[in-house]
């Protein structure tokens, strides 16, 4: 883990100095952070590695029922603050969050909270498919098993088939469910990887670049099921698709350098930005 | 209370992008408006002398190179969905090739009215032969009156399309009521009892006349709402012009 940590060093020392120091103050966000409904709520939330800041002072809320995506150039803090939300920094040797992160209003970094079953409320689905060796039913049985949300195995097939329906990828494997899930498409394998997360019913699913090794139909497969599963939980998903974020999600968080510049409804965003770095970037004049 | 939603900074249209072609793109795109606004205003220009100097050539001119600027529009078009296919723009990006289709558009269709111009003053030349001193000194003296407040507000906004210059818009904001009070004045000159001599066909055509230089002033206003609309990234049609002119000014434009 330390190698992690040195590679995060490394990343952070091509910031020159003069960054370096203004980096130090977060930038005030422009435009409303807040959600009428809110599922998660970010408030003052600063993430460290070591003694690099790359989360400063971020208020955000993900409300129920919506899409909130996250862009902004690599290395501006928007995957650290998409893992912070499940405490997947926690793995991370030196990672230190503070501020105040909760979920249906319980503090998620309350010493006394396991992150286990947090990590079941709030998915995660990541850039790269990474179904377990195991057969397709396994993949999406392992965690209701492990979790024991099921009394019986009729319990435990009915959830997989009600969960592979839900990623929408059902009709494609159930005359294969014995298979493994390494052998289905990229596209398969990452909707295979959202019917796992589904599977333990959680409140919100986390994506990071969920589509970026995809190709343009699957990746529409996945945009498709996105905007389905709103239906039912709270999604953030970061990406480097502007257009992706134009199209799936309700609203769009800008960051930069670790600060959140803007954050506001999508539409708005993509055609009237109102802060000029985020105009710069998804312009593409940024940099 | 000043709308705030103005108060947003006016933009840097020469920070480029980082493709490069995309601002080729761009500036090849606002190319083509800019030459078909500079050609209108030339039409419109040449055919005011055709009718007011009673000159034949002139007018044929004018109506011969009208399909000029329909090319240009056919070609902005084109360069629109190459531009929307290609780079999928966003933000003032969006706006900009929004606004500049629908300056297009306007600039066309003023391009129409320097012709409705020149095929009055064919008509003219038959409808004043049988008497030429039917049209005063003081009637082609407000005629070109309104031709130049209507061609100085056309070339103004195409200036303002060049640079999205919120000020150059403002100004044509301000001048629409001089340009009403010109095209008024034509038409009461016409109503002069001097002038009572006119036959119903030779006021019909003067009138004509006086709209259409009216209406390229018009155009000229819709161009500046969308100059506005690109660098503020706010939709100003149908606003109170009172109102949108004072809240320009209280924010320094």
């Amino acid at each position: 883990m330390s190698t992690t940590v040195e590679a995060m060093d490394k990343a952070m020392s091509v910031m020159s100095s003069v960054e370096l120091a203004s980096a130090q103050h977060s930038r005030e966000t422009v435009g409303d952070f807040t959600a009428d409904d809110p599922r998660m709520t970010c408030r003052n939330v600063d993430v460290w590695y070591g003694s690099k800041q790359a989360i400063k002072n971020v208020n955000l809320d993900i409300g129920k029922n919506e899409v909130v995506s996250m862009i902004g150039p690599s290395g501006c803090g928007k995957s650290t603050f998409l893992r912070s939300l499940n405490r997947m920094n926690d793995t991370i040797v030196g990672c230190r969050v503070t501020g105040s992160i909760k979920l249906d209003g319980e503090e998620i970094y309350d010493k006394g909270l396991d992150p286990v079953p947090l990590r079941a409320r709030v998915g995660m689905v990541f850039q790269k498919p990474n179904p377990f060796p195991k057969s397709i039913y396994e993949n999406v049985a392992y965690g209701p098993r492990i979790h024991g949300l099921t009394n019986n195995k009729a319990e435990l097939d009915e959830l997989v088939e009600s969960s592979l329906m839900k990623a929408g990828l059902w009709k494609e494997v159930k005359d294969r469910l014995d298979q493994p899930g390494t052998g289905l498409s990229g596209g398969q394998q990452q909707r295979l990887c959202i019917a796992r997360t589904i599977a333990v019913s959680p409140e919100v699913i986390l994506m990071d670049e969920p589509c970026s090794a995809l190709d343009p139909i699957a990746t529409a497969i996945v945009e498709e099921l996105i905007d389905e599963l709103r239906q039912n939980y709270s999604i953030a998903i970061v990406t480097h698709s502007m257009q992706q974020a134009a199209r799936v999600s309700q609203r769009t968080a800008y960051f930069h350098l670790g600060d959140l510049i803007e954050v506001g409804e999508t539409n708005h965003i993509f055609t009237n930005p109102q802060h000029k770095l985020t105009e710069d970037y998804i312009t593409g004049r940024f940099g | 209370m000043p709308d705030a939603s103005f108060s947003k900074s006016p933009i840097d249209i020469a920070s480029g992008h980082t493709v490069r072609r995309y601002d080729e793109e761009l500036a090849k795109l606002r190319g083509i408006i800019l030459e078909m606004g500079e050609r209108v205003v030339e039409q419109t220009q040449s055919a005011v002398v055709a009718l007011v100097e009673r000159i034949e050539y002139q007018a044929y001119r004018v109506l011969d190179r009208e399909p000029l600027i329909d090319y240009l529009s056919l070609d902005a078009d084109e360069e629109i969905f190459r531009v929307i296919a290609r780079r999928q723009p966003a933000a003032i990006d969006l706006r900009i090739v929004l606004a500049l289709s629908k300056i297009a558009g306007e600039v066309e269709r003023a391009g129409d009215k320097a012709a409705r111009i020149a095929r009055q003053a064919l008509e003219s030349l038959t409808l004043f032969n049988a008497n030429p001193d039917l049209s005063s000194d003081e009637l082609k003296e407000q005629l070109q009156q309104l031709n130049d407040k209507a061609c100085c507000m056309f070339e103004r906004s195409i200036r303002a399309v060049a640079t999205f210059d919120v000020k150059l818009a403002l100004g044509i904001f301000e001048d629409e009521p001089n340009l009403y009070s010109a095209s008024n004045e034509v038409r009461q000159v016409l109503g002069e009892s001097n002038h009572e001599n006119l036959t119903p066909r030779q006021v019909v055509c003067l009138l004509t006349t006086a709209h259409a230089l009216e209406r390229i002033g018009n155009h000229a206003s819709t161009i500046a709402e969308q100059v506005i609309y690109v660098a503020l990234g706010q939709d100003v049609r149908y606003r109170n012009r009172e109102i949108l002119i004072d809240t320009l000014r209280h924010y320094g434009y």
